[in-house]
């Protein structure tokens, strides 16, 4: 019992070094930012990587994710005669929660990720020590330009990703429950408002923030070799994962 | 032109191969259980139980939990705008957590956890020559390593989503009375719920559960060169994992739409 | 006068275990100096405090007459373009060419625009016989090329503008290296040893080597000091070393794993 107590104490703690490590190189970053000198190239250079590896990822998941939200409410919808719905039920889900959250999820996975990895790695080589043995600051010249770009991207993807997932709910509306395209088109321009939209485009902003600042810290605080890189991933994603479902909370709390 | 032509060609052959070694994995896991049955690695499958379960149940509850809040609060709030009346919301929405958002939502919050765990483990012993030394004393690494944690994840996905099923609608429950005034009587009823909700979340949690484990396995096997090869395995473990996770959900929910001829 | 540099009666310990323990060496300006002792006796640890890569648990590190272990991290710029350091696995950026990893202390700080940094980088990189290589990437190339490439990068590091009066050129004044030579073939190993020679002969460079290779540090050290359980057992000239009658001394020159040193984990 006692060794139970300890334990959930020890993780506690651990939790708390790294959520208050997080937030120093959050901190760090936003000093790094003011005067906003970034390495142009750096950053030019991982949005074009980001964005090139995550497009199709997305794409195909916010496809599915759309249908499956069609095939959640739709057969609901029908039955009781109102297809006019079959879009709003659908597209206010995708809009505001499920959209955001699963392109954010899989940003995450493809992309959080493999941030954590390069970091990681160059931690492990030695070239971050490197970086500073060269008086470059390696929080503004690599950590800096990844998390602009992550945000930058995760907002464009959701953005993209919304319009898909929108237009998977169509195809599967019309392709597995008869329902007409001018129906859904129609019922997404009458019951979601612009401000569904931006609610979903909002919590992106928040969520590239959470697995951007998440994904570089792990990646620059690993230790032990291959092994240790491995263990960064992993808790990059998982302390992302956590942050988003945290965070949409409270923004869908705060915002309604 | 041709070059065009052959980047594709090259790209549809090295798809094929990656689907066509997946399968080898999952039939070398099934292959491997039933080899087992008789000299089952108890040891091991018990060590997983508790390597997926235990740790990823605190993970799960808060997760799920807040999703629950979240889900429940957007469908209140958008029916106060429409019809006023909440008196479906709960039995509704536990038909939804029962049949769909928690199978899906716990084995996605695992692809995550567990996914990328078994990536990096398996990964980094794939680049430290550790899988090599299995091979030469006899040990099939699928056998030893993989196995195991299939049956682990296979059960442990199917508790979890019960836990975490529970803890959605409950908090679901708690934030429908506490913003909406939404009696508990109304909300906790099984009107909604038929047998063939409880049997997609039992196939659908079964499927997830052997899904990411056969998945991450496989890439973990794949990682090459140093720690850059385990950081790879591991991205590409989260990736596929969630993905597959979202393509048979996908295909369950369809599936059961086709079987049950239009009504979920 | 106080020396150049200065490392007085410092302690390191990592997780208990103590490594230094009262180190203290004196560098002069100007000289090349090497810092030889067994694996894991804190060598590589002491140039590492020097730039504030490690803390150090107790004692006081000085350069050029400034006390430099307690400055904060957003401090150490300063002391990094004065003191460059190439690292044992030479840590060049993979995603960027040879040029481009020479290029990027220019453009950081010396304040070039891209295309003329990759130039001077060019040149930079045919000073140390590498430039039919500069645009290839480090993963490509040997490793006595990387090393090369690295030494490029650490001199292009410097202060903005031309050299200061007494200066021979605008990079680093002093440059430290962990174990250049290590796992090179000996041709490859015999080359970096030139280029150090010539760091300090021609450009007044100051050089701190880590090393354990008995040709290099019979080669081109002015002296050399032996760390020998968390102290500097001795510093001599080579010659001195060589005709030394201390035991351990002659085993660890004579590469013997019979003698009086005791080497901890064996």
């Amino acid at each position: 019992m006692r060794q139970a107590v300890a334990n959930v104490g020890a993780g506690a703690l651990r939790v708390a070094e790294e959520v208050g490590g997080i937030v120093i190189l959050t901190g760090q970053t936003l000093r790094a930012l003011v005067p906003p000198r970034v390495d142009t190239r750096e950053l030019v250079k991982n949005l074009y990587k980001m964005g090139n590896r995550s497009v199709p990822i997305v794409v195909l998941t916010a496809f599915f994710a759309g249908g499956l939200m069609t095939l959640q409410t739709g057969p609901f919808v029908k039955k009781l005669g109102a297809t006019a719905l079959a879009g709003w039920g659908a597209g206010y889900a995708v809009l505001r929660e499920i959209g955001p959250i699963l392109i954010a999820l899989m940003f995450s996975g493809r992309v959080g990720a493999n941030n954590t990895a390069e970091l990681a790695t160059m931690t492990v080589t030695e070239q971050l020590d490197g970086l500073r043995a060269l008086a470059i600051d390696p929080v503004r010249f690599l950590v800096v330009p990844r998390v602009l770009a992550m945000m930058v991207m995760l907002v464009a993807l959701t953005v993209i990703g919304d319009l898909v997932a929108l237009t998977g709910a169509s195809v599967v509306g019309h392709a597995m429950l008869d329902i007409e395209w001018s129906t859904m088109f129609h019922s997404f321009a009458d019951n979601l408002r612009p401000y569904d939209f931006l609610h979903g485009v909002y919590k992106s902003i928040a969520f590239g923030a959470a697995i951007a600042m998440s994904s570089c810290y792990f990646g620059v605080t690993v230790r032990g070799g291959a092994v240790g890189v491995g263990r960064a991933v992993n808790a990059a994603v998982v302390a992302a994962a956590v942050s988003i479902m945290l965070l949409d909370f409270f923004l869908t709390y705060l915002t309604g | 032109m041709t070059r065009f032509a052959e980047t594709i060609g090259d790209a549809i052959v090295a798809a094929v191969r990656a689907v066509r070694d997946l399968w080898l994995v999952y039939v070398g896991t099934v292959a491997g259980l039933v080899r087992k049955s008789r000299v089952p690695h108890r040891g091991e499958v018990a060590r997983q139980l508790y390597a997926i379960g235990n740790r990823s149940l605190v993970f799960v509850i808060v997760t799920l939990g807040f999703i629950g809040m979240v889900m429940t609060y957007e469908a209140c709030l958008q029916l106060s705008r429409v019809v006023g009346d909440y008196t479906q919301v709960g039995p509704q929405y536990l038909r939804l957590v029962i049949s769909d958002f928690a199978p899906t939502l716990t084995a996605l919050m695992l692809a995550t956890r567990v996914g990328a765990g078994i990536a990096a483990e398996i990964g980094s012993m794939k680049v430290t020559e550790q899988i090599d030394a299995l091979r030469m004393s006899g040990v099939l690494p699928i056998d030893y390593l993989i196995v195991p944690r299939f049956v682990a994840s296979v059960i442990m996905t199917l508790v979890l989503s019960t836990v975490g099923g529970a803890v959605m609608y409950a908090a679901g429950g708690l934030t429908a009375q506490y913003s909406f005034g939404v009696n508990p009587n109304n909300f906790y009823g099984l009107q909604f719920v038929r047998p063939r909700h409880v049997v997609m979340m039992i196939v659908k949690a079964l499927s997830y559960g052997a899904a990411i484990p056969v998945v991450a396995g496989f890439c973990g096997l794949r990682a090459r060169g140093s720690s850059e090869g385990v950081g790879w395995a591991t991205t590409a473990a989260v990736i596929g994992s969630s993905f597959a996770v979202i393509v048979l959900d996908f295909v369950i929910s369809a599936a059961a739409l086709f079987v049950t001829g239009g009504d979920l | 006068m106080s020396a150049y540099i200065e490392w007085r009666d410092v302690h390191k310990a990592f997780a208990g275990k103590p490594v230094l323990r009262g180190m203290s060496l004196a560098v002069t300006k100007g000289e090349v100096l090497f810092i030889i002792g067994t694996s894991g006796v804190g060598k590589s640890v002491t140039i590492k405090h020097l730039i504030g890569l490690l803390p150090i648990d107790a004692g006081e590190i000085w350069f050029d007459g400034e006390r430099v272990d307690e400055l904060p991290e957003r401090k150490l710029a300063p002391l990094r373009r004065r003191i460059g350091m190439v690292f044992q696995s030479s840590t060049l950026f993979d995603s960027m060419t040879l040029a481009e990893n020479v290029a990027l202390p220019l453009r950081k700080h010396g304040g070039m625009r891209h295309a003329a940094a990759l130039d001077e980088a060019r040149r930079r990189l045919a000073q140390v016989y590498m430039e039919e290589h500069a645009e290839r990437y480090p993963a490509e190339l040997s490793d006595g090329m990387r090393k090369r490439a690295a030494i490029a990068r650490t001199l292009a590091v410097g202060p903005a503008g031309p050299a200061k009066p007494g200066q021979l050129h605008s990079g680093p004044e002093v440059v430290l290296f962990d174990e250049p030579t290590t796992g090179l073939d000996p041709v490859s190993a015999r080359r970096i040893d030139r280029l150090i020679r010539e760091l300090a002969t021609s450009l007044g460079v100051t050089a701190i080597v880590v090393s354990h290779d008995p040709p290099s540090i019979l080669g081109i050290a002015d002296r050399v000091a032996l760390l020998y359980q968390g102290v500097v057992h001795v510093v001599a000239t080579p010659a001195e070393l060589r005709a030394s009658a201390d035991p351990i001394v002659q085993q660890f020159i004579g590469g013997q794993s019979a003698g009086p040193m005791e080497t901890p984990g064996f």
